[in-house]
């Protein structure tokens, strides 16, 4: 797994290709980025290359990341070292290699969920609304959701 | 280990750095240094890497299985290597690890519900499983490999199918040695993909084996449109023939749960809904059942749902084998975000465990019913952690009932459970 990931930094930088890494998610991260991001709408994307549903909305993602430029969107990948590089290919493949990319860092998923939502065992997709005064609300499903629409629609500003 | 590698990658990238110069320093953050991260590159605390040795404490899965010996042998793997431990003193200490299998392409498939086993099977061999996924798709292969010499090697493992994809097996064995496998299988899926057709979930595919696993016959998808990413649970039926249980995707995307009954020749099953819990969402759980049937021939299932109707954990049995369950019972305390619910039938008594976390502190709780499932005992904490876990899971020998749990902290443990009230208030 080391030479692997070594391999891969090699050949990213190598490539002049632009670096791309998913930025390590660990405990106490939600209200960390929560934090860092106050003051703006902000919305934490959890995914997973295990997660068909996941895989057939990212393109959706990307769309809104495109259109959506007050709000800032963080997307969480929550498979472990031996997916991402799976994972970063579905990223590059919907053309999100430019948006804000974490990854689970910690085996201590059930900390990790309740960080975001006490409720929260681990279904995925899964999103997180984060209103500039920090209050969340949280999406168990698609992107389709009408809780997701109507925040999205009441915090772009349009 | 890994989380060394995946530091290099984020600190080597950006920098854009010959990654050989030197070795990079563990990422900031490390429980040692306890400093905070310097920016907010890298978010949240991080634990110290996992251990990349072939033990079972390096794992994030271990299935257990009795051997008629009385030891004890442990699935897992670590890294891409799947392996066998054996226990002569109930976990307590661990001969040499066998290996498997080693992948040399690909990845384990060896995280939540999916997990390599091991079974031990009356005529004293032992029959390992575990599904491996090319790096680049989401498509499983499940390989099986057979031990005749006590654990001592492996044969060269087979795949059970070498087209389509398979994922989360589930073994079941009778007394008269007939093995019986259940799948999840994408076959039908990318079929339907390949054709430009909608289609959701995967098929649940059964097959038998007559010859301790070394070839099974009937392989066939019998029901389609399962949650592809929840475990299948199975138990043996009085009659020596088995019973599945998994999450389905109905109409409307509700991932509720059935069973079937397979006929002897893997050819029938008939699916019955336990529960209209009507969670419609178009997403995965990665949250499955388990079924168990006792000695009467009540079949118990336990499982998780965030249905309209209801959500939380629930229990449910059927009398007239799935015609009929009954009113879903709920357990588990639904503000310490209980999940992973598992059952065990044990000479008279049916045990049921479950994971249930704080916000710091992970425990399995546990109730028996000395009546087929009508009453159940007030939960008992068994066994707790402070660090990552694997789900719980519950094995019985000769009659005792086990809890058997790998815990990042305090690495594997089995855990006899009480037999009565008297002994378990007696144990505290």
């Amino acid at each position: 797994m080391r030479l692997f990931s070594l391999a891969l930094a090699i050949t990213l930088v190598a490539s002049g290709a632009a670096a791309f890494d998913f930025k390590p998610y660990g405990r106490g991260a939600f209200s960390q980025l929560t934090k860092t991001h106050a003051g703006k709408p902000l919305i934490v994307h959890f995914w997973s290359v295990t997660c068909p549903a996941c895989l057939a909305e990212l393109p959706q993602w990307a769309k809104i990341a495109g259109e959506k430029k007050r709000i800032d969107i963080i997307f969480v990948n929550t498979d472990s070292d031996e997916d991402r590089a799976r994972a970063q290919a579905r990223i590059e493949k919907v053309g999100l290699s430019s948006a804000d990319h974490y990854g689970f860092a910690d085996d201590f998923v059930e900390k990790l969920y309740f960080e975001a939502d006490s409720t929260w065992r681990g279904e995925l997709p899964f999103t997180a609304l984060v209103a500039p005064d920090g209050a969340v609300v949280t999406v168990t499903g698609a992107v389709d959701d009408p809780l997701i629409v109507e925040w999205l629609e009441k915090r772009a500003g349009k | 280990m890994k989380r060394i590698a995946f530091a290099l990658l984020t600190v080597c990238a950006p920098a854009g750095l010959a990654a050989e110069e030197s070795p990079a320093p563990a990422p900031s953050g490390s429980e040692k240094s306890g400093a905070p991260p310097v920016s907010h590159a890298a978010m949240g605390h991080h634990p110290p890497p996992a251990c990349a040795e072939a033990k079972v404490d390096c794992a994030a899965t271990a299935v257990p299985a009795f051997a008629k010996d009385g030891r004890l042998w442990v699935a897992f793997s670590v890294g891409k290597t799947v392996y066998a431990v054996a226990s002569s003193d109930n976990g307590k200490t661990f001969s040499a690890p066998t290996a498997i299998a080693a992948v040399a392409d690909g990845v384990i498939d060896a995280h939540g519900d999916a997990r390599p086993k091991i079974m031990a099977l009356n005529d004293g061999s032992l029959l390992a499983t575990y599904t491996t996924r090319p790096d680049k798709q989401m498509i499983g292969t499940i390989f099986t490999a057979r031990s005749t010499d006590g654990g001592k090697t492996f044969s060269t493992p087979q795949p059970l199918l070498t087209e389509g994809g398979q994922r989360f097996d589930t073994i079941v064995t009778n007394r008269k040695g007939r093995i019986y496998a259940g799948w999840l299988d994408k076959t039908h899926a990318l079929k339907a993909k390949a054709e430009g057709k909608e289609f959701l979930g995967s098929g649940v595919a059964f097959a038998y084996s007559d010859d301790g696993g070394k070839t099974f016959k009937g392989k066939s998808i019998l029901i389609d449109h399962a949650c592809e990413c929840c475990r299948m649970s199975g138990a043996l039926d009085k009659d020596g023939t088995p019973v599945f249980a998994w999450r389905q995707v109905l109409d409307g995307n509700i991932r509720d749960h059935m069973v079937a009954k397979l006929s002897a020749d893997a050819t029938q099953a008939t699916a019955a809904r336990v529960s209209d819990d009507d969670w419609s969402i178009n997403s995965c759980p990665h949250h499955g059942p388990s079924i168990a049937i006792d000695a009467s021939g009540a079949w118990h299932v336990v499982w998780f749902t965030k249905g309209k109707k209801r959500q939380g954990l629930f229990y449910a049995r059927s009398v007239d084998e799935g015609k009929s369950f009954s009113e879903p019972e709920k357990f588990g305390d639904d503000a310490r975000a209980p999940g992973h619910p598992t059952l065990l039938a044990a000479k008279g008594r049916l045990y049921r465990v479950w994971k249930e976390f704080d916000g710091t502190t992970t425990t399995i709780a546990m109730q028996m019913s000395h009546d087929n499932g009508k009453d159940w005992s007030a939960p008992r904490v068994i066994a707790q952690t402070s660090d990552a876990s694997d789900h719980p899971e519950l094995i019985a020998h000769k009659g005792a009932a086990y809890l058997s749990w790998l815990t990042h902290k305090e690495g594997y443990r089995l855990l006899p459970l009480p037999r009565d009230e008297k002994s378990a208030a007696a144990s505290r």
